[in-house]
This record gives structure tokens, sequence and C-alpha cells, in this order.
């Protein structure tokens, strides 16, 4: 089949290829005569390229004709691959292939994850023994980062849950008589639940996400390499830090919102609803029971243990330059929080249970 | 170990990288001895940046094995590894610097951590390394407050920290204005001279080869197609090192041949 064509602008080309693809026989021959036409543009050239290779996957057989020599010089930087389509061929992945593929990477996380797990193991407890001591001086850095820079946000936004939960909760009681009771639940809500959760949620979105941004850049500014040549472990040196700062300074920011958060209850208590001071400072009192720390207590450490984990994983395997450390930040935030609520809802089944 | 004078300080035998299911390196053998300075050469994309990090430990080897001082580094134990990379120094292509230290911390890390010096004589010695690459006055500033030649010479800097015998520089001269890659190349022969390391150096900049290079080894498409003294290298009939070195182009040829199959009977 011979095909003149007049005019190779996009638009002509666009609608030469839809319609040859849909209507030639497959199996048949097809000859672009390009007589009319003097020079291309490097699209029309590449367009001109596409029509033959998505031809031939129709198995039709598309040639040029008459291409001026002018015309020639817009296929400049043509190769092999590209008649081939090589350079998609990665992407058109069968669905099992696609599944088998998504498969694979997630056992390599895994792996990579029980990796920094084991490397972090590793520098904690065992290096200390052979001579190779902490990073006393960078862990400390790390707790001023997280856990003294940290304090005028989780102690303001405690506060005002406090309130808030109080303000929400005098509404329903002081139907009953009952507003008294606004400390207990105050209180009780505080230690349990959200002062360790409000933290590990401020904690994940400052700290972890700096942490995340922080490794990430030294990877891709080949910093972490340059430390491997050097003989410094990044584990030692970059990850062990960070994980101890947020053991450390987590479950004191909780202790801290404990406090603003009860501070808040009382605010509103005292203030607003004239419940007078001593007696709800006396309620609150009678209301905790040590459990109740103790449990956000355990809490708060393991999520600064995941928070580390996710910030760290995260920073340590930045793939794609700057564009893959904004990713990979967002996804630490996203997953440390997912992760910290998960565990949450696990600990308080657990602890409803068992009391 | 110690290995015979005569012996390279650093055998690559038959190594092969994979990325994927993407083949990087094939087979590649080469050698480098106390002494000398060896350039690996080739194109853009040959695979020279993936060996360097394979001599120097950072990627594993699909296949083949890399010897320093006659110790496969992959197969050497933690400690053992500790000791190869203590004895050699690394310059990556951006300096790869630590942003948040001042060039004097930087250089004195290595030798604060291995060389188990207290901070001030660290800072002095760190001092020294600097003054040696021409920055004795800036070990003040950080990273983000100096140019990309000076980055690269405190990278050169941090690099000898601790008097290594091995030394690799990945495209040391790249995107210098031609007088700081000169001033580059007279400190790497100045460091052969006084030092008297092994000297490995990744590039592509033909007038830094020429001024440098005692021996050559070539890739091209994960290959070594010639290694050798330079000269000899220059000599070698051969395609690849011919277009390399005459800086000519791809062939136009081989891009018309494949446009002449898109035309009906080789028409043109």
């Amino acid at each position: 089949m011979l095909i003149p064509i007049h005019s190779a602008d996009s638009a002509s080309l666009i609608h030469l290829r839809e319609h040859l693809l849909a209507e030639a026989t497959p199996g048949s021959r097809v000859i672009l005569d390009l007589k009319a036409v003097e020079k291309l543009t490097s699209l029309e050239a590449a367009l001109l390229l596409r029509l033959v290779i998505e031809g031939k996957k129709k198995n039709l057989e598309v040639r040029f004709s008459s291409l001026s020599l002018e015309a020639q010089q817009a296929f400049t930087g043509l190769e092999t691959n590209m008649l081939t389509d090589g350079a998609t061929a990665a992407e058109d992945l069968s669905p099992v292939e696609e599944v088998g593929e998504q498969t694979l990477e997630f056992v390599a996380a895994g792996r990579r994850l029980l990796d920094l797990i084991g490397e972090l193991t590793y520098w904690l407890v065992i290096a200390p023994w052979r001579g190779k001591g902490m990073k006393w001086d960078r862990t400390l850095e790390q707790i001023t980062k997280v856990g003294i820079e940290g304090i005028p946000i989780v102690t303001f936004l405690s506060f005002l849950i406090g309130a808030v939960l109080a303000l929400n909760s005098a509404s329903q009681l002081r139907q009953f008589g009952a507003a008294i009771y606004i400390a207990n639940l105050v209180g009780v809500s505080m230690t349990r639940e959200m002062a360790p959760l409000i933290t590990a949620i401020i904690v994940s979105g400052r700290s972890g996400a700096a942490i995340t941004a922080e490794l990430g850049t030294m990877v891709v500014s080949e910093e972490v390499d340059a430390m491997r040549t050097m003989a410094l472990s990044p584990g030692r040196f970059l990850l062990l830090p960070r994980v101890l700062g947020l053991l450390c300074a987590v479950p004191c920011l909780t202790i801290l919102s404990n406090l603003a958060g009860i501070f808040g209850g009382y605010w509103i208590g005292v203030i607003l609803l004239g419940l007078g001071s001593r007696n709800y400072l006396q309620q609150t009192a009678q209301a905790l029971l040590i459990s109740d720390l103790i449990t956000g207590m355990v809490k708060s450490v393991v999520f600064a243990l995941l928070i580390g984990l996710v910030a760290c994983y995260r920073g340590l395997y930045v793939q794609g330059g700057a564009e893959g450390v904004g990713t990979n930040t967002t996804a630490s935030v996203v997953t440390s929080i997912v992760l910290c609520i998960l565990a949450d809802a696990l600990f308080t089944t657990i602890f409803f249970y068992f009391e | 170990m110690t290995t015979l004078p005569d012996t390279p300080y650093v055998q690559v035998e038959n190594l092969v990288a994979r990325y994927g299911t993407r083949t990087i390196l094939d087979g590649v053998s080469m050698t480098a001895r106390r002494g000398e300075i060896t350039v690996i050469l080739g194109g853009s994309g040959c695979g020279k940046s993936t060996l360097l990090r394979h001599i120097v430990g950072l990627l594993t080897p699909a296949a083949g094995r890399v010897l320093i001082n006659g110790q496969d580094i992959h197969q050497a134990s933690e400690d053992e590894q500790e000791v190869i990379l203590r004895n050699l120094g690394m310059s990556f292509q951006a300096g790869a610097l630590f942003n948040s230290m001042t060039l004097e911390e930087n250089v004195a890390l290595p030798i604060i951590e291995h060389a188990k010096a207290d901070a001030a004589t660290a800072t002095t010695l760190a001092r020294m390394k600097l003054s040696l690459v021409g920055l004795g006055h800036a070990g003040h500033l950080l990273p983000a407050e100096i140019s990309g030649g000076m980055k690269k010479r405190a990278a050169v800097a941090r690099a000898l920290a601790l008097d290594p015998q091995l030394l690799l520089f990945d495209e040391l001269s790249a995107g210098l204005d031609p007088v700081t890659a000169r001033e580059l190349d007279e400190l790497i022969l100045r460091l052969k001279m006084q030092l008297g390391v092994v000297i490995l150096i990744v590039t592509h900049e033909l007038s830094s080869i020429q001024m440098i290079a005692d021996q050559a080894v070539m890739l091209h498409a994960g290959k070594v197609i010639a290694s050798g003294p330079l000269a000899d290298v220059r000599a070698l009939e051969h395609p690849q090192v011919h277009a390399f070195f005459d800086r000519q182009p791809r062939p136009v040829t081989m891009q018309q041949a494949l446009l002449q199959t898109l035309l009906v009977n080789g028409e043109s």
C-alpha cells in the first residue's frame, strides 16, 4: 500500500497512525511516500518512527519512500534499540509478571529492614563490647533536636487537646451533674491514649521527616558512601544516635504532654466550669492509676522505635535524587503515623483484655 | 597481609557487575601498582564509576573479585575490611563532603575516629592536609560556602587524612575550569612523587589523562578494550580507542545505515 504524505505536521501524522493501525491488513507492507515533504522536525521524525514501531506490533511493515536528505537530518540520534521499542519493554509487564515484580520488591524491602534492625542491634549491643562505643555526643545532639526543640509544640498542642477533651465532655457530663468527672476523663485519656499518640504524631511529622530528609540528602550527595569508604559505619554514626535520640526524647515529651493535657483540662474545669482547683486535682489523682502511666510510657517507647526505624529506613534507601528525598520523606511521615495508630489500637486491645 | 613489591596493590579479576538485569561490567580485569597513576578511561556510562565503587567495596560483584594488597575486599571480615578501608582514601565526583561540618572538621573526622588523636591534634593535622591542597585558609568554611573546585580539593585533603596507600579519584577534574583542573592534576602528580602511593583515577578528560597517567585501562560497554602504559594504549589500533583519543563523534554512518533500513530499497 502506498500512501502519499502531503503534510507531515504532527496532527496529520497522529491521524494517519490511528487510521493505519485500525484499518491496514496485518502482514501487509505500507510505504509512506514523503516526496512532498521537504524537511521534518525532530517531533515529526519521532512520530514517523512510532508508526514503524507500532506497525511492527500489528505485523505491518512500514517503510519510507523519497525521504529528502534534509528530512533525513531530523533522524539524528536514531539508535537500534529505538526501533525495537526496547526502552519501554520493561514497562509492558503482564499482570503475573507485575505481581512477581512487586513480590520480589516486597521481599527485598523486608530484607533491607531486617539488615537495618540487625545493624542497629549490632552497634547497640555487640560493638560496645568490642571497643566500639556509641556516639554519645551525636545522640545528645539528637535528643536536643527531637526533645528540647520539640517541647513548645508538644506542650501547646497537648494543652489544647486536654482543653478540648474537657469542653466536649463537659457538655454531656453537666447534664447528669457529673462535671467533676471531666478530671477522670481528661486524666485517663491523656495518660493512656492521647499523650503518647499526639506526641508520636508530632514527632513523626517534625523529627521523623527531618531524619529521613537529612539521611536521604546524605545518600544522594554520596556522603553516606564517603563514610563507608572511610570505614565509618553509617549505623554507628548516623542511625543509632537518631534512634536512641528518639527513644530518650519521645517518652520524656509524652510525660510533658500528659502534664500539659491535664493542665488544659484543669484550666477549663476550674476557670470556665468553676469545679474548684483542689477538687479537680484530687479527682485527677484518684482517677489515675500507675498502670495508666505505665501503659502510656510503654506505648511511647514503641512509637519512638517505629518512628526511628521508618525514618532511618526511608532515608537510607532513597533513590532518584531530590525527588526521591521528597517522596520518601512524605512516605516516612505517613508510614510512621499509620504504624503508630495501628500499634496503639493493638496495645489498647491487649490492655483491655488483660487488665 | 603484605605483598611483594612487584605484586599489584589493586587486582581486579573477571569482575561482573549488574544492576538488576543490566550488565554494567562484564569480566573486567585490571591492576594498579605502587608509585603509578592508573587512569580508568571511557565514555559516559561505560562503567568507570561502577568499577571504582566495586574496588572500594561499596558494591558487591555478581562475579569475580577485587584484591587490595592481596586481600579480597568483599570476602574480608569486618575488622579486615576496616584495615583495608583505613589504607585507602577516595574522593567522590562532587566531593561528598559532610555539609554540616566545616572543611577542617571534615578532614579531622577520620583522624579522630581511626588515629585516636585528640581533637587539637586532629585539627592541626587537618590544617596540614588542607594546606597541602591549597586550602589552609578555608578550614573554617562550610562546604556550602566554597566553590566546586575547592570542594574537590577539600575532598582530596580528606582522602589524604590517614596517609593512605591507595588513593581513588572519581572524575576529579570534571566540570572545573581549565586552571583549577590543571592545579588538581599538578596536585596529583605531587602526591605521587611525595607519597609514592597507588593512585587510581576515573576520568574522561583528555588533557588530564595526558598529563598524569602512567597506566591506562580503557572501558567500553562494560569490557576492558585496552590496558597498559598510556603510550601503548594510545597507539593501539582499535576504533573505540581512536574515537576516544581523537575525540571523534559516534560514527554517523551507523546511524545512516540504520535509517536506510527504514527506506524502501535503501534509497536515500
